[in-house]
């Protein structure tokens, strides 16, 4: 009854099961608990194809030379990540050739969440705390909370780009400030030259401070002035730069991040990293997702034109949104997202939780395929629209199903 | 302050354990993965290779839960891009399957970040981890990291655990790790024995914790054999570590987890619980929750296979001399008379792959793990060669 390769591969067939697996945010972190289950999700009606722009993931998913490659690890699922083949060192050497640097430069994560925490682990101390920008991802300060660490969240400026000035002035003496470049989300973007000079000031007035910026939606960026800040963490001690496979490559479900600085930097990171972390499939996925520069680009150019048929839609209807350099959008919707995302998730569209200080006023919507886009912007419409008792029964007639 | 397996093992051992901790922890803190920079060889797996290094179960998960597997892609291959909501389904299987609340469990990437999450809450400068030598190093590997003390007790007669010398160091522990079947010497201390050890300490050190690794429970054979998760749910000072990589056939999508008292099990979730936006995949959980629903005869299937591999083995050894220690696991540790080095690197220029070395006993004992009947038939024809020539002057 060995499960040979051949035999199983024979037998495949890639039309996928009819079962849609639920997918559900990360950022439904806070767990299985409370804010999802308890949330927008539960609104969706039963038997509702729900449309799930709540996570900031690619809808797509990785694209087929990638599932044959995880199809292919069949036989291998029996074997520690070290035995199989690729092994998770052929995943560590992938990225340090992408990049051309040595797999030393290189700490494999859990998705990059693993490298955020192990992060403010390694990084910051009851003496030495975290800056972040507010809002932004926040995954860092919620590990710092539980390690009662400092924390100095820094607002967002009128453009809701992360703060540099207010940033750069309390990185001195913290530990650690954690930089979403672009910011989740706000989805703004800091261009090269900035970011350089930002780095640059926090080491000249605090050498000992360590910079992580988390380049998690670089694939999705359009801006001309933004450039990814590898080469400048990897010429500047105590600056790296975290990438993930969950965003442009699809692989949120796979758990597979890294982290890319120079090699004195990462070696706290490398004694914290969980021992084979990433499965199997998500080795094999990753090595070949990394060889296909076309799907993400091609990624990338499906994600702006939705993107901008998206915003375009929510302007029409009277929002305001920063400019966007993500796969979603931080929109103005001039009430509390709760009852904004309520309304929608009734009608089947499930959107983001609140970012505070904004959670008044704005809502995080991901752009999801064109067809859920259409979709979805029809929903926001009729939920947008000023509703008087007359348009109330309309409305109930136009949700979509 | 480079974490190169020299450099390290030169960081640890001058403390009051000494030598043998040292060499204990250098033996390599994991499987493999930590030194991959610093000893290509021991990662690349050549095509074709016999894999007995690992304890891993050959023969893999089965085609049910490789079904789940696929199925887990959804709909046009989509879902592998989302983050996975399936934990509560995971942890509500086992919950049925072990006979315990949801609220007993917290699962981990492989049993890994169990061991690690353990040693980290409660062990301390001024709070020893104590361990036998040998036994599987991921806990002392962590709290040597963390600058936690470790204290190692030598293994009794026939490389069992010596319940009477652990239950002495025990005393003042933060935490114990009792691997049982032990590994690498693939020995078992009975479920009585076992269980008045617990008692044991609870009553003499009431603030040490015991975290019992059972990866190996579904491959023992002894009659006197039953789990602990009974002890554990009712004592906060006891954690049973289970895992999905040995007798599931799943190391590659690394699943684990821990039960316990629910006070402890919420400790270690709110420090490092794994979940589907954090260290476990999406593949893991379909997986997990379709494996542990299986038929128990599943496991049984496994137990047996793996027992006529390992009486066939064992009994190859011993009929030219070489007695190995008493397995009630998917491996063995057995006395070639020679280093494990020299033996290791002579089967695997043969296409077999043994284990790494484990201090203090690396001169003498090699582990193996048992591979397919096929595979161990070939396997000792190989070991027949290598052994038919005399070991170099040790």
């Amino acid at each position: 009854m060995t499960l040979s390769r051949r035999r199983f591969l024979q037998g495949r067939v890639l039309p996928f099961s009819s079962a849609f697996i639920a997918a559900r945010g990360m950022e439904a972190y806070q767990g299985d608990q409370a804010q999802e289950r308890a949330g927008a999700r539960s609104l969706v009606p039963p038997g509702v194809n729900e449309i799930r722009i709540s996570s900031n993931e690619n809808p797509l998913g990785p694209g087929k030379t990638v599932l044959d490659a995880m199809l292919g690890k069949f036989p291998e699922a029996n074997r520690y990540p070290f035995n199989s083949t690729p092994s998770e060192s052929a995943l560590a050497s992938a990225i340090a050739a992408k990049f051309k640097v040595k797999p030393e430069n290189i700490v494999l994560g859990g998705g990059s969440q693993e490298l955020l925490k192990n992060a403010v682990r390694a990084f910051t101390s009851p003496t030495r705390g975290l800056v972040t920008g507010s809002p932004s991802f926040e995954n860092c300060p919620g590990v710092a909370k539980k390690l009662g660490h400092p924390i100095a969240e820094i607002k967002v400026d009128s453009a809701f780009r992360l703060d540099l000035e207010r940033m750069i002035a309390a990185s001195k003496g913290a530990g650690l400030v954690f930089f979403n470049n672009p910011n989740n989300p706000t989805a703004t973007v800091h261009g090269s030259k900035s970011v350089a000079d930002f780095v640059k000031r926090i080491r000249q007035a605090s050498p000992d401070t360590v910079v992580l910026i988390d380049e998690a939606y670089h694939d999705y960026v359009t801006d001309p002035s933004y450039q990814s800040a590898v080469p400048l963490a990897l010429e500047t001690p105590n600056v790296f730069v975290t990438r993930t496979f969950s965003k442009a490559y699809g692989m949120a479900g796979m758990r597979v991040g890294y982290a890319i600085g120079r090699a004195e930097t990462m070696k706290p990171l490398e004694k914290l990293k969980m021992p084979y972390n990433i499965s199997v499939f998500g080795v094999a996925a990753a090595i070949v997702a990394l060889g296909d520069q076309k799907h993400i680009d091609a990624e990338r150019e499906r994600n702006t034109r939705v993107r901008a048929f998206t915003l375009n839609a929510l302007v029409e209807a009277g929002c305001k949104s920063a400019d966007s350099q993500g796969n979603f959008l931080f929109v103005d919707v001039g009430r509390p997202a709760k009852d904004f995302r309520d309304a929608c998730a009734k009608q089947g569209v499930v959107i983001g939780r609140d970012f505070p200080p904004f959670e008044k006023t704005h809502v995080r919507i991901s752009v999801g395929t064109m067809e859920e886009m259409e979709k979805a912007t029809a929903v926001f419409r009729s939920v947008l629209r000023p509703v008087s008792t007359s348009t109330g029964a309309r409305i109930e007639e136009a949700s979509w199903r | 302050m480079a974490l190169t397996r020299r450099g390290f093992v030169q960081t640890v051992g001058t403390g009051a354990a000494g030598a043998l901790t040292s060499s204990w922890i250098g033996a390599r803190g994991r499987e493999n993965a930590l030194w991959a920079a610093v000893e290509p060889t021991l990662v690349a797996v050549e095509s074709g290779a016999i894999v007995l290094a690992s304890n891993e179960n050959p023969i893999g998960p089965g085609a049910r839960v490789l079904e789940a597997v696929k199925a887990a892609f959804g709909e046009g291959g989509r879902a592998p891009g989302r983050y996975s909501n399936k934990v509560r389904d995971l942890i509500d299987a086992i919950a049925k399957k072990q006979g315990v609340k949801p609220e007993n469990i917290v699962l981990g990437c492989g049993s890994t970040q169990i061991l690690r999450s353990a040693t980290h809450l409660f062990t301390a400068t001024d709070k020893p981890l104590v361990g036998t030598i040998p036994t599987y190093e991921e806990c002392a590997g962590y709290a040597e990291m963390m600058g936690h003390p470790v204290r190692p007790v030598a293994l009794g007669a026939d490389f069992k655990i010596d319940l009477d010398k652990l239950a002495e160091a025990s005393k003042g522990a933060g935490l114990v790790f009792f691997c049982n079947p032990n590994n690498p010497t693939a020995t078992y201390v009975g479920a009585r024995a076992a269980r008045d050890y617990f008692a044991r300490v609870t009553r003499e050190s009431p603030d040490t914790t015991i975290l019992v690794d059972e990866a190996y429970f579904d491959y023992v054979t002894d009659p006197d054999h039953e789990t602990h998760i009974p002890v554990a749910v009712d004592n906060p000072r006891v954690i049973i570590a289970r895992t999905f990589s040995k007798a599931y056939g799943m190391a590659g999508l690394r699943m684990g987890y821990a039960i316990g008292h629910k006070d402890t099990i919420k400790k270690m979730a709110d420090w490092d619980g794994g979940s589907g936006t954090g260290s476990l995949n999406v593949l893991a959980m379909h997986a997990g929750t379709t494996a542990i629903q299986q038929d128990p005869s599943f496991t049984a299937n496994e137990r047996a296979r793996n027992q006529a591999v390992r009486d066939f083995t064992m009994k190859w050894f011993a009929d030219r001399g070489m007695k190995p220690t008493e397995s009630q696991a998917n491996f063995m540790f057995v006395n070639i008379g020679r280093p494990a080095k020299e033996f290791r690197d002579a089967c695997r220029k043969k296409g077999i792959l043994v284990a790494r070395d484990f201090p203090p006993f690396e001169k003498t004992h090699c582990r193996l793990s048992f591979g397919t009947m096929e595979e161990m038939k070939k396997a000792v024809a190989v070991f027949g060669e290598v052994l038919a020539k005399k070991a170099s002057a040790a």
